[in-house]
């Protein structure tokens, strides 16, 4: 007998049916076709509802003069772990520090939320949303502009009535 | 314990010994409890108390536990005593200090996150390590706004802690009191007189630097960058042959601001107003990034290694070898010398134009500091190596006799501005070194890209021949490379020779060719600069 050859006996075919096996697996899926209970969601024409929790494209939350709260003290970029905030700041007609730049990098961002944990104003925000996809490559960095006129609600990272866990 | 003597210049200076937090230390008579403790390594947290001003004791915070002692004292101004045993971080003191800063934080605003001192604040520091959690105060906060004072100054009243620094600065240092404090008890808050400002202060920007808050910020640096941000780099003021010693704040490859560094022999713990504005030029964008060699169809950019064999070749076919040089007093000691290696080699000679003030601007508090007349850090340095100055008070002209010249003509840094047409159109070869692009010396044989020296390592030398290093604060551009390297690498191929490949090499070619620095090393300069060799003492803030 040749190296590495293997002789495989195979059963006696007198004695084995598939039809059986076959009959099992159509009753099975049968059971399910009937079943009232679907798995399967249809989505998009059905969303799946998403946590309070769920962190997705960012919101800028303006004040009721439609100004940025963001006051560009520096520290989402500087918490930030993917480098994907791009601020400049200055100062606006009224002596008030504000953001001339204020860019995230969407496909940079891991969407961790140390942005919105660490602002000191609530002014950046995760937001409840993820169908963000565009056409090209460029419309992924949104300005501050494009993150004012986010509307999604924002993420809970914490439950207001006890913001420190305790 | 019996008292130990030891000769400290002429006056016999008693030594006291005195304990710590538990550490023994030694420190001479009159020594401050404070000084003391940072000598061994314990900050006690001060507001008033600044190593360059008098101590009027009247923060508070300084307050620490002496045994047998009635109660704390304030270690600014309670000098050493045999014997002393002091306790910083007792129960008693520590418990005194987080209620000082508690009363501070009743009308100092938590704005950190706009203020521009966030981030180097030493109220942010002292609370967040000594303060309490949770702020007890129930009274809304007095708010004051802001106002300009002139100059550089900017002043947020509500977050002023009435140190009192800044007008003890003017009153004592500057010996110009535009500063004073108006009202009493927890009305009062610092103001000028009327419409005297700042901007009659040559010194006044030093005010912000010594704010322990954001009470005084600087407009040129108003929202620019986060402390946290900026990387500080020990550097020597180009502005003038003072020679203060500086840090450089960049990021993004961007100088952002220039801070005085504390070196008691030459600038103390200030710098003028006129050296502190004048970063903007280490910015510059219209830089030279490649060697470029002049053919007839134009400029060439090439590799240095090409560019070198190229200019080599062009030396050895130029009939007359005489090189007439200019070079800038604005380049290190190093950059120049390799100049004057050159030329001491091929024969000829070298000048330099550097732009003169009318008059100094001394700080009449401090001795030896003042805004000199020559305007270039670097005048005695080149002047030492053999360089002759000429041309006017603007730094401009003088340079007539360049256009006769028939041999090698080398520029080095200077960009020539006030020159209109093609600078030394007879001569058989031009070369310029520069950092900038220059119209008079666009169609030079050959352009070399060099770093400034804030993209170097190297030494600049004072008006009193002072030498001081300074370290690589920028990455230079393209293909920049330290005059010093590519001028070294060019004579070395003219002499067959090896060049020096790094800074503390060519400084000490520099050195065998100057007097007056013999026996100095980068490394017996250090950080304090020489000839002195004296160890700079440690001095806080």
């Amino acid at each position: 007998m040749a190296i590495n050859t293997k002789v495989i006996q195979r059963p006696d075919p007198r004695r084995i049916s598939y039809l059986r096996a076959a009959f099992k697996g159509m009753a099975l899926t049968l059971r399910h076709m009937l079943s009232p209970k679907t798995v399967t969601q249809q989505y998009p024409e059905e969303q799946t509802e998403l946590s309070p929790r769920w962190r997705g494209t960012h919101v800028m939350e303006v004040h009721a003069d439609g100004r940025p709260k963001c006051v560009a003290c520096g520290l989402c970029p500087t918490v930030c772990p993917a480098n994907c905030i791009r601020l400049v700041g200055g100062e606006d007609d009224q002596g008030n520090r504000y953001p001339i730049v204020f860019e995230i990098d969407e496909f940079r961002c891991i969407f961790c939320g140390m942005c919105q944990e660490v602002c000191p104003v609530e002014a950046i925000h995760m937001g409840r949303d993820f169908e963000n996809s565009e056409y090209t490559r460029d419309r992924f960095v949104y300005d501050l502009d494009r993150l004012m006129q986010q509307d999604h609600p924002s993420a809970l990272l914490w439950d207001p009535a006890d913001p420190a866990g305790e | 314990m019996a008292k130990k003597t030891s000769k400290g210049g002429d006056a016999q200076i008693e030594e006291v010994t005195l304990t710590i937090d538990g550490q023994e230390v030694t420190v001479p008579e009159g020594t401050t409890l404070l000084q003391a403790a940072q000598g061994v390594g314990t900050e006690v947290p001060h507001y008033c108390y600044h190593p360059g001003l008098s101590s009027p004791a009247m923060c508070r915070l300084c307050l620490v536990e002496v045994e047998g002692a009635p109660k704390l004292l304030a270690s600014c101004t309670t000098t050493v005593a045999e014997g002393q045993v002091v306790l910083t971080q007792s129960e008693e003191a520590t418990r005194m200090r987080r209620g000082v800063l508690e009363f501070y934080l009743l009308n100092h605003p938590l704005d950190c996150p706009i203020c521009d001192q966030s981030g180097e604040c030493d109220l942010q520091d002292y609370v967040f390590a000594e303060g309490r959690e949770h702020g007890r105060g129930r009274d809304a906060k007095r708010v004051l706004g802001r106002d300009d004072f002139g100059g550089d100054v900017l002043f947020y009243g509500d977050r002023c802690v009435m140190c009192t620094r800044c007008v003890r600065f003017m009153d004592e240092i500057e010996e110009n009191p535009l500063l004073t404090v108006v009202e009493r008890g927890n009305r009062s808050v610092i103001d000028t007189f009327f419409e005297e400002g700042l901007d009659q202060a040559a010194w006044g920007g030093n005010v912000v630097d010594i704010c322990p808050v954001g009470a005084l910020v600087s407009k040129d640096f108003l929202h620019k960058a986060r402390a946290w941000d900026l990387e500080h780099t020990p550097s020597i003021c180009p502005n003038c042959s003072q020679g203060c010693n500086i840090e450089l704040h960049t990021r993004d490859n961007l100088v952002h601001r220039m801070k005085p560094r504390a070196n008691l022999e030459v600038n103390g713990h200030w710098i003028c107003d006129y050296g502190r504005g004048r970063y903007e030029w280490l910015n510059r964008g219209d830089r030279l990034e490649a060697p470029v060699m002049f053919t007839e169809s134009g400029n060439r950019a090439m590799g240095w290694k090409a560019a070198l064999e190229a200019l080599k070749a062009r030396i050895d076919d130029v009939a007359e070898h005489s090189v007439k040089a200019i070079v800038s007093p604005f380049w290190s000691n190093e950059d120049l010398g390799a100049v004057a290696r050159l030329v001491e080699s091929l024969g000829g000679g070298v000048v330099f134009r550097s732009p003169q003030a009318d008059e100094e601007i001394p700080l009449s508090g401090y001795e030896g500091l003042a805004r000199r007349k020559g305007l270039a850090p670097n005048e005695r340095g080149a002047e030492l190596l053999g360089c002759v100055r000429v041309g006017d008070k603007a730094g401009q002209g003088g340079v007539d006799d360049f256009a006769d010249h028939e041999g090698v003509v080398l520029v080095l840094g200077d960009s020539l501005d006030d020159q209109l047409e093609r600078f030394a159109p007879n001569a058989a070869l031009v070369v310029y070194l520069g950092a900038y692009t220059s119209s008079a010396l666009a169609s030079a044989d050959f352009q070399f890209p060099v770093t400034t020296f804030a993209e170097q390592e190297g030494t600049f030398t004072n008006h009193v021949g002072r030498v001081q290093r300074f370290w690589p604060a920028l990455k230079g551009p393209g293909a920049a490379r330290p005059a010093w390297l590519v001028l070294g690498a060019l004579l070395a191929a003219l002499q067959d020779e090896e060049g020096p490949s790094r800074a503390e090499q060519a400084f000490s070619l520099v050195v065998d060719s100057v007097e007056s620095y013999e026996g100095l090393s980068y490394e017996s300069i250090g950080a304090g600069g020489g000839p002195t060799g004296e160890p700079v003492p440690l001095a806080g803030d």
